[in-house]
């Protein structure tokens, strides 16, 4: 599928990938790849998403509101859980980094280490329509913004419903294919 | 002290938020656990096999779970 990906497609995927895993969270959902289309700074869809305020941080809030964030963190707070039913974490912890190193409980992604993550059914299937907005505007190459309209078009997906959350998904899809219209 | 440390001083408390919180961390604990013992296995030349019946589990689950680890390549 990637191959008809151009540079800018590449990159918002690769930040996708990079969002999840800041996030913890074990997939790659529409909101990643929102969240990767929001990595451009500049384009049709970096355009159209400003005006609509749709910006990164707004976004990463939104879906840590909507999704949580992942918990493959022990912290304090997990230690004071174990300790209720007596597990001391500080125990394990130095039993398990005696032998395989300092920190190693705090790698992130514990149970895929370093694995690559998986997309979501709606990911793909945004993607997939991005292909098809791409074909159907008889665009030959998949940038950003084709990405934009698969998940405008892929509108119940997590990403979808932040979209609308502040403008109409009809207009922003109008005032995409506007900007890709000036650019073309 | 912190709230979560009152709580866990209240070792008998029915509280469930108590106890599903310790549950996940407990979770998160042996994912932990898991991911380590199973690169340090493949460090040691076992087979997806071997650890999948050590795990009890199916060399798929583990497989499929674990695969594409960062195994420690000599000379890299």
């Amino acid at each position: 599928m990637f191959e008809r990906f151009t540079s800018s497609a590449r990159e918002v995927v690769k930040t996708a990938l990079r969002e999840a895993g800041e996030l913890r969270h074990q997939y790659v959902g529409t909101e990643h790849l929102l969240l990767g289309v929001l990595g451009q700074s500049s384009g049709a869809a970096a355009t159209v998403l400003a005006e609509a305020d749709l910006s990164p941080d707004f976004v990463r809030a939104e879906v840590v509101r909507r999704v949580g964030c992942g918990t493959d963190q022990l912290g304090e707070q997990e230690a004071d859980a174990l300790s209720v039913i007596g597990i001391d974490l500080d125990a394990v912890r130095a039993k398990v980094e005696g032998s395989f190193g300092e920190g190693v409980l705090d790698q992130p992604h514990g149970g895929r280490p370093g694995g690559r993550l998986p997309f979501t059914p709606r990911a793909k299937k945004a993607l997939e329509l991005a292909l098809r907005e791409g074909k159907q505007l008889g665009h030959h190459q998949l940038g950003s913004e084709h990405v934009l309209l698969g998940l405008i078009r892929e509108a119940d997906g997590i990403a979808g419903q932040i979209l609308a959350s502040k403008a109409r998904l009809r207009d922003l899809r109008e005032r995409l294919l506007a900007e890709l219209d000036k650019a073309a | 002290m912190t709230e979560a440390t009152d709580l866990a001083e209240d070792a008998g408390s029915k509280d469930p938020r108590v106890g599903l919180r310790a549950v996940r961390a407990l979770r998160t604990l042996l994912e932990k656990l898991e991911a380590i013992q199973v690169t340090n296995a493949r460090n040691q030349d076992w087979s997806w096999q071997e650890i999948a019946e050590a795990l009890g589990v199916s060399k798929q689950a583990v497989h499929q779970k674990h695969a594409g680890g960062r195994r420690l390549r000599k000379g890299r």
